[in-house]
């Protein structure tokens, strides 16, 4: 039984005098209790609007969010707002990619934390600001009983995400959503916030969804895939396969385009033609089509649906005409 | 749908850029896009067209008086079919009064508005295309100028030239300068640290043609923004100064502050005479100042698609 | 990105090199002060950089944010004037040139910006942008040359000929970057410096200007410095990297044995930290976790630079004689007392270091994950 369960999500945007932008639609995943998944795609492949849906973060006006979100069992997307705000932060909660804008600025860290433990776990003053100093610590802030006096400006990049990690930790929420918490971050405090979380699904049996636009990232720490484009899900699998054997035409391309620190130099990387922007409406077919080196006729006629790939169980495609697997093999031979 | 759809998917896409064009053009759709801009620019316009055409509008000459309906000493006529907004203490009409008084509020308006924007503008240019000593002080000056109060400061000038409605405009406009300077100066200095003019000089431009080709065009958006706002408190600013017996015009030539100056001690007796002043002042300013707000938004870049 | 050109450093050839930096220092003061502005310390943003760059190579500048690498880049052209230090270019001294001989050297060195729309003017025009490096120095006879050659470059860097008439805004980031490829090239010049070229692009489209970039290099023969934190798209492109810490650089190799032996500990510690996309090899990689942050340039340690984070501290030297850069093998060079025997094994990674001096430091630790 998994802890939450998107179905059929769609958020259309619509703002007057414009047309409506469908921003997320037909996604769906899972995630259970001590699992990992991730969300991966390019910057405005709906990432992050599809956290702050889970969240109840979208604006109210103006974001039409179709299908469900269930968590534990609870309906998200009829739930009314002060119920939502109960597991906002309790069960749930989210951390951000730039962590300068989801801290205040004029509050000092520590009071910051103390005052989700004193809301959500009704902790006495003095029994928050310990536990406050405990969780600093325990996301390797050192020295964390100064630092809790300090405003956010004082501390570094990584510091600040990793407080905010605290923060995120300090209800002990049952589903983390961190939507691309290290894409501002140095690579070597990009390791340490990893670090940090995968050792909260191991011992706290969090659920986490990862948001992010590195492949490699997903590679260390993700069960299971959930490859985005345009707004849709067009892949989904666990990542020793995605890794293994990419199916999707996209997938594939990303994982060429990008250059391997443990390959050898020389090879031209393979780019995929156009830019993200290059699309169709899915309505009309693939939205990938334009950019696609495996473009059939039938691609641009209707719009293929997410099904169970006909090679590989567990494993599956939104695509008429994926990457042979044989091919595959013999490319990567 | 084939093939070909999916191409011109993309040319479709690529034609909508093209429709792009300027960095204005663009901010211009974007702010008729905006109810408030709308709303200001409609009260803008009105003002405007009252003040141009206010001798084919206003049903009386602002000077002429109409003794026949003051019933005595104190008497102050209300709105009637024949004076719409009706008389003031001298028996002349208020509508007509109000429309002239357009004018003359316009005027001060844009002219106090034009100097101190024209003298920010040169202060502010050298200060942040020169830097070094002259920045320093020019904005040493600057700095004390701000440190007096807006309208005491005008007062001091205005009293110093003279009772006229020129010394009532520069008093507004140097009032005025060091805030377009030092908006200009603080633009300039971020704008020149920028990319582009880094890229500018790593070509071997000279520091001239970056400065004034590159740096200032960039930075003048929020100085006109400011400007649309400056219009609106020179209004109310020159109607405080009128209001404190500083402006010296013609009473006979009607000016919005003015009227409100000399009305106010029918305040218990006739109020509709400080009310209909009042209302224009306000109003447009509102004008100007959704204006220039909604300009400020459609200006950010951050704004752009 | 041309093998066979590289030439290995300080083995005599100086002639080779297009470009050759000595003890560049870049030093910002910090000012207070209410009336007077009072110099109260110095940001040692690079603070001390020897390199040499042989003609047709590419030298790729990797290390943290706020390391000094742009600094450095800027410097290099002086866009920001160096502190100390010399920079021969071609054998004309950087540094002597004075106003308008300055000014015509621009035309061989370019540099290509991080955010390529914040390095256009909005206001401008592509053909304007490209127009306007070309009128600076009296490029042709007129405004037929130069619309030739707007073409021309707009056809180098794969943009339709319409461009020409478009604003910045109306181009996605790689059209942009390649507008800005575009303008570097204007001048045709011999060395490039590339500030983070591909790291405001989105994943797909990055490997495009990569492949741009190498095209170019074969095609004019030019030399680059590529400057970036994403040390796998650096030793993609790179001949010879060099690694910075806190304004200096600890290490110095060909691209080829960086990764299959890194000497430096910040370089292990970086190299180990970079996910790569095979969950196979994530699984067996050994990571060696930093713990705490850069410490700040305006208060760098005593002694080894990286000290307080170091793995593979030492009692003695590390925290009081600062180290050399030195070349322990042909082509190899690292500022580091101990390099020998930590490459030979000699000294582990320490599973537990503190030093109680540094409160910004924390305890590196070894984990295999
Ligand atoms: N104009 C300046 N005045 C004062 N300090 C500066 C200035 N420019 C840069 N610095 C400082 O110099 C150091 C090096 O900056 P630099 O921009 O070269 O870093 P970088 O390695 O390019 O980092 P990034 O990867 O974030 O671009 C930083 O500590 C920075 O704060
Ligand atoms: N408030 C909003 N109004 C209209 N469109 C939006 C809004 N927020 C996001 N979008 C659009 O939704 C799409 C997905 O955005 P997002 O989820 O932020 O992408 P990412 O995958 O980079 O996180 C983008 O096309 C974006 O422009
Ligand atoms: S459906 Fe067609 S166009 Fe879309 S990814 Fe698959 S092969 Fe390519
Ligand atoms: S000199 Fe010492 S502290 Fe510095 S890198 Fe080498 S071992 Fe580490
Ligand atoms: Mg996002
Ligand atoms: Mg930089």
């Amino acid at each position: 039984m998994s802890l939450l369960d998107v179905r059929d999500l769609s958020i259309v945007f619509s703002r007057r005098g414009r047309r409506d932008v469908r921003a997320v639609d037909e996604v769906t995943f899972s995630v259970a209790a001590g699992e990992t998944v991730g969300l991966v795609g390019e910057s405005g492949c709906g990432k992050s609007v599809t956290s702050l849906a889970i969240m109840g973060l979208l604006p109210k006006r103006g974001a039409a969010v179709g299908g469900s979100i269930k968590f534990d069992g609870t309906e998200l997307t009829s739930l009314p707002a002060d119920k939502m705000r109960g597991l906002r932060g309790r069960d749930i909660a989210m951390v951000f990619q730039d962590p300068m804008t989801s801290l205040n600025p004029v509050i000092p860290i520590g009071l910051q934390v103390t005052e989700v433990l004193r809301r959500h776990r009704d902790m006495d003053a003095a029994a928050a600001s310990k536990e406050a100093a405990s969780l600093l610590e325990r996301v390797g802030i050192p020295d964390p009983a100064r630092r809790l006096k300090e405003y956010p400006h004082q501390l570094s990049g990584g510091m600040r995400q990793r407080a905010l990690i605290a923060m995120a930790l300090a209800c002990k929420p049952r589903l983390l959503i961190a939507d691309e918490p290290t894409t501002a971050l140095d690579v070597t405090i990009q390791a340490q916030i990893l670090e940090l979380l995968k050792e909260l699904v191991v011992d706290s049996g969090t659920a986490l969804v990862m948001i992010t636009h590195d492949l490699g990232v997903v590679a260390g720490m993700c069960d299971s895939v959930h490859v985005m484009y345009s707004g849709r899900i067009v892949e989904r699998a666990s990542r020793w396969e995605l890794f293994e054997a990419p199916r999707h035409p996209y997938t594939a391309g990303l994982l060429a385009s990008v250059p391997r620190l443990d390959q050898a130099r020389g090879e031209k990387l393979e780019p995929i033609p156009g830019s993200p922007r290059d699309t169709i409406p899915w309505t009309q077919g693939c939205a990938f089509a334009p950019r696609c080196r495996n473009r059939i006729e039938s691609c641009t006629q209707g719009a293929p649906e997410l099904v169970a790939d006909k090679l590989r169980p567990d494993h599956d495609l939104r695509c008429f005409n994926p990457i042979d697997v044989a091919e595959q093999e013999a490319v990567t031979l | 749908m084939s093939l070909q759809v999916a191409e011109s998917a993309i040319q479709q896409a690529e034609h909508a850029d093209e429709a792009g064009g300027g960095l204005w053009r663009e901010a211009f759709r974007r702010l008729v896009r905006k109810p408030a801009a709308i709303i200001g620019a409609i009260f803008v316009a009105i003002f405007v067209i009252v003040a141009v055409f206010a001798p084919l509008i206003a049903p009386y000459s602002p000077t002429a008086t109409d003794l026949s309906q003051i019933k005595g000493p104190g008497h102050i006529p209300g709105p009637s079919s024949t004076h719409w907004l009706g008389l003031d203490d001298l028996g002349r009409d208020v509508f007509s009064r109000m429309i002239y008084g357009a004018r003359q509020s316009l005027v001060v308006g844009v002219v106090s508005m034009a100097f101190g924007m024209v003298g920010g503008i040169i202060l502010g240019l050298l200060a942040g295309g020169l830097g070094g000593w002259v920045d320093a002080t020019i904005m040493r000056f600057v700095d004390m100028m701000l440190a007096i109060p807006g309208l005491l400061f005008a007062i001091g000038i205005a009293a110093m030239l003279g009772q006229s409605l020129v010394s009532v405009m520069i008093a507004i406009g140097v009032v005025n300068i060091p805030v377009f300077a030092r908006l200009l100066r603080g633009q300039m200095l971020a704008q020149r640290e920028a990319d582009y003019a880094l890229a500018a000089k790593s070509l071997g431009v000279k520091r001239s043609r970056i400065i004034l080709g590159h740096v200032f065009p960039n930075s003048l958006s929020p100085v006109i923004v400011q400007g649309t706002l400056t219009l609106a408190t020179a209004i109310i600013e020159a109607a405080g100064l009128a209001f404190l017996g500083l402006s010296g015009a013609d009473p006979a030539i009607p000016e919005w502050g003015r009227m409100l100056a000399d009305t106010q001690k029918f305040l218990t007796s006739a109020p509709q005479l400080v009310f209909y002043p009042g209302i224009a002042i306000v109003l447009s300013a509102l004008g100007f100042t959704l204006l220039g707000e909604s300009l400020r938004e459609a200006l950010d870049p951050k704004n752009r698609r | 990105m041309s093998t066979e050109k590289q030439q290995p450093a300080g083995n005599g050839r100086d002639a080779e090199n297009l470009l050759s930096v000595r003890g560049l220092q870049v030093h910002f003061p910090i000012k207070k002060g209410i009336l007077v502005d009072r110099v109260v310390g110095h940001v040692k943003a690079v603070d001390g950089v020897d390199l040499d760059v042989a003609k047709g190579t590419t030298y790729g500048l990797v290390g943290e944010s706020g390391c000094g690498k742009s600094t450095l880049g800027r410097a290099i052209l002086r866009l920001i004037e160096p502190t100390a230090g010399t920079i021969s270019f071609d054998g004309v001294d950087v540094r002597a040139q004075r106003g308008e001989d300055m000014r015509r050297l621009r035309r061989r060195m370019q540099m290509v910006f991080q955010d390529p729309l914040a390095s256009l003017d909005p206001r401008q025009s592509v053909e304007s942008v490209l127009t306007e490096p070309l009128r600076t120095h009296g490029y042709g006879n007129g405004k037929a040359d130069h619309a030739k050659r707007v073409r021309e470059l707009l056809d180098v860097v794969g943009l339709p000929a319409n461009a020409a008439g478009r604003y910045p805004h109306e181009f996605s980031g790689g059209q942009r970057q390649r507008v800005g490829i575009a303008r570097a090239l204007a001048l045709s010049p011999d060395l490039i410096i590339a500030d983070e070229p591909v790291s405001a692009l989105d994943v797909s489209i990055q490997a495009q200007i990569v492949n741009l970039l190498e095209e170019l290099q074969e095609q004019l023969g030019l030399t680059y410095i590529v400057v970036a934190h994403d040390l796998a798209v650096v030793r993609h492109v790179s001949d010879t990297i060099g690694v910075m810490y806190l304004g200096a650089l600890v290490e110095e190799s060909p691209s080829d044995d960086l990764y299959a032996e890194p000497l430096h500990p910040y370089t292990i510690a970086l190299m180990s930290a970079i996910p790569i996309p095979d969950p196979k090899v994530e699984e067996r990689r050994e990571r060696i976790l930093l713990t705490g942050d850069l410490p700040s340039p305006a208060n760098t340690p005593p002694g080894c630079r990286f000290h307080t984070r170091c793995p593979f501290r030492q009692p003695k030297r590390c925290a009081d004689e600062l180290p050399a850069l030195r070349e322990i093998r042909p082509g190899r060079k690292v500022a580091c007392h101990y390099a020998e025997d930590i490459a030979a094994g000699h000294i582990r990674p320490a599973e537990s270091v503190h030093d109680p001096a540094a409160t910004e430091v924390g305890t590196p630790t070894v984990v295999a994950s």
